[in-house]
């Protein structure tokens, strides 16, 4: 393990900027996308209409949020798999404290806040529990993600509210320059994270611990501070998922956030960021975004059943990681 | 010297844990509930535990390795479909057809694991969505219920054995097969080897790629197990019949006292575990909590029991 770590860090120091380094290889999935494009336009041409390009932009907006998220995580070579429980329990939150059809609440922005405020309170447990416990982040995370649907449950009782309020309703139904609010709200997200990926110390430095978090912390860099932050600041984001699920939905319930975990780290991978941490960013798991959701898209302009598109990603998990490990750096694999 | 002292209580502690826990649940629960000490409500309880049981004894082997194993409930649920659509055309094979699907799914979790060295829970996730997609396509994305004459298929799992229920006799041969693989084979020893130190093992001319793949083929089948049980005592198959069980399954091996970090823990530490698991769910039952809201006490519950069991040595940087 030690003589791993420090090849992992010589790797690092010498070449202080993997990330920006041109390699093909980062450049696949965006081959990959373009392909894809290609060949559905030349099977359906439906797919290039501008129908068609709204309702990719519309299945693309939560998992791109819940994606950004989990890049952060995903960079410094942890996991995280509370995505579903964040998300409901931040769908269902908002959707008892705005104008609803189950209580008098009528919060408007004060509920969205707090349901912010409640999705980074989740990831901050998530970060302290996994720092300071030490315990590893799937497991951690494993445990949250039951916690969440678990409280979201509770607060339900089994019912699903629906959602009155004008505002949080727009978001999927009002539309600007013909893409629905939230698309814009989801690619305002995309710019945050790239801000805070490139121009903030957080971002650096949780490059640098994805790179090696031995040499990060010997340089300095507070390491359970970044852990915990980059937890937090993905519960934020899955909160913006949660948020835009009701919205699209029209409703909380407790199922609202199945399947989504997968969908999201489908995309993070295969949009190329490494599993073990330090490669890849925001922009790629945009690419992966659309990969998953334009081949979903495709799928169905061809007829195939949506049961099989789940199948599909898994496949599509095992190539990418398969492909984007680099296996100098690892002998053991757990 | 002190410090050893407590390194040995601690270690000791750690080891009666579980077991301790197991008997005063009982004994409270039992205070609340005299009902709950009868034999017949014990019989039940230990019914209901089989599933729970036979998923985290097949996941059990690979934690010892130190991997994980998150496509269980997809493989049970997969079983469960495979035996309500085939039982009336196969009969008894239809159990055995899910049981070698199981096999042949843990075979490619495990190669996709050791071959293509993907990380155990990025690959388990990924081959459960598989699982679960498979048993959608193939169950029209419907629960199908047994019709009678097939439930008479099911009477080892739902009739009773010299007055015992056969679920029970079920998890007893589950027990005492895995107990016999881990404690008495080669592949048994070479996996607490590899779970206490891969690259020793590894040194020491261990197979370590085949002992995780056996450890995979042996989860899938006993997720499959788990599943044609299952598909008994509901007397139904759906693809979604197992997906509550995930988490209950991981915690009762840690709670158990096994250790995800591997190496440390048996079959027996799962049994206590699942029996941890069933007697906190029965007891929230009394107390009137939902049984989707229990999960906020067996995600509480798994976290913390990991925090106790884990060997922080083993891993330096924890991510």
């Amino acid at each position: 393990m030690a003589t791993l770590s420090t090849t992992e860090a010589t790797e690092h120091a010498q070449s202080p900027k993997p990330v920006r380094k041109f390699r093909l290889a980062s450049w696949a999935p965006v081959a990959i996308l373009l392909l894809l494009c290609a060949i559905i336009a030349l099977i359906n041409p439906n797919f290039l209409s501008f129908g068609n390009l709204v309702r990719i932009s519309q299945a693309a907006m939560i998992p791109l949020v819940l994606g950004l998220g989990a890049t952060f995580i995903i960079l410094m070579g942890s996991i995280d798999l509370s995505v579903e429980g964040v998300l409901t329990l931040s769908a269902v939150m908002l959707s008892m404290l705005v104008l609803n059809g189950a209580n008098v609440n009528d919060y408007g922005l004060l509920a969205v806040l707090f349901v912010l405020a409640a999705g980074a309170a989740v990831g901050f447990v998530n970060g302290v529990v996994h720092v300071r416990l030490k315990v590893p982040s799937f497991m951690t995370t494993l445990g949250v993600w039951f916690i969440g649907v678990g409280v979201a449950n509770a607060l339900l009782g089994g019912m699903a509210i629906r959602v009155n309020d004008p505002w949080v309703r727009g978001l999927a139904i009002e539309r600007f320059l013909g893409f629905p609010w939230g698309v814009w709200l989801a690619g305002a997200c995309l710019v945050v994270a790239l801000v805070i990926q490139n121009h903030t110390r957080l971002g650096r430095h949780i490059y640098a611990l994805g790179g090696g978090e031995e040499l990060a912390a010997l340089s300095g860099i507070s390491v359970a501070r970044v852990r915990i932050l980059a937890f937090t600041l993905a519960g934020i984001f899955y909160a913006v998922g949660g948020i835009l699920a009701a919205a699209q939905l029209g409703l909380g319930n407790a199922q609202i956030g199945n399947g989504r975990l997968f969908t999201t780290v489908t995309a993070v991978v295969v949009g190329g960021t490494a599993l073990s941490g330090g490669q890849g960013g925001v922009l790629q798991t945009l690419v992966g975004v659309l990969i998953v959701v334009v081949l979903a898209n495709g799928m169905v302009l061809m007829g195939v059943p949506p049961s099989i598109q789940i199948g599909v990603q898994g496949l599509m998990i095992i190539a990418a990681v398969a492909m984007s490990i680099d296996r100098k750096l690892m002998r053991i694999v757990k | 010297m002190n410090g050893r002292l407590d390194g040995l209580s601690a270690e000791r502690l750690r080891q009666w844990l579980p077991l301790a826990t197991l008997v005063v649940l009982v004994v409270l629960v039992g205070t609340l509930q005299p009902v709950f000490l009868q034999p017949a409500t014990l019989l039940q309880l230990a019914s209901d535990t089989a599933v729970l049981f036979i998923l985290a004894t097949g996941v059990t082997f690979v934690i010892m390795l130190g991997g994980i194993d998150l496509s269980i409930q997809s493989m049970a649920s997969l079983a469960s479909v495979v035996v309500a659509l085939t039982v009336a055309r196969l009969g008894y094979g239809a159990f055995a057809l899910a049981i070698v699907i199981g096999l042949a799914a843990g075979f490619l979790s495990g190669l996709a694991h050791v071959r293509l060295k993907i990380p155990s829970f990025i690959a388990t996730l990924a081959t459960g969505g598989v699982l679960y997609s498979a048993a959608l396509v193939i169950s029209g994305e419907r629960s199908i219920t047994l019709a009678d004459a097939e439930r008479s298929y099911q009477s080892w799992i739902t009739g009773t054995l010299f007055g015992v229920p056969g679920v029970i006799v079920i998890g007893l041969v589950v027990l005492v097969g895995a107990h016999v693989l881990q404690s008495h084979t080669r592949f048994g020893r070479y996996s607490s080897a590899i779970g206490a130190g891969e690259p020793a093992a590894y040194a020491s001319g261990v197979k370590v790629g085949r002992q995780k793949i056996i450890a995979f083929v042996l989860s899938g089948g006993f997720a499959a197990v788990a599943g044609v049980v299952l598909a008994g005592r509901l007397a139904s198959g759906s693809p979604t019949l197992a997906a509550e069980l995930l988490l209950p399954s991981i915690a009762a091996v840690v709670v158990g006292g096994t250790a995800i970090t591997g190496g440390v823990g048996s079959i027996w530490r799962t049994l206590v575990g699942a029996l941890i698991i069933s007697v906190v769910r029965i007891g929230m039952t009394f107390l009137g909590v939902n049984i989707f809201a229990q999960n906020i006490v067996f995600g509480i519950l798994l976290v913390a029991a990991v925090a106790i069991t884990i060997d922080r040595s083993k891993i330096p940087i924890v991510k």
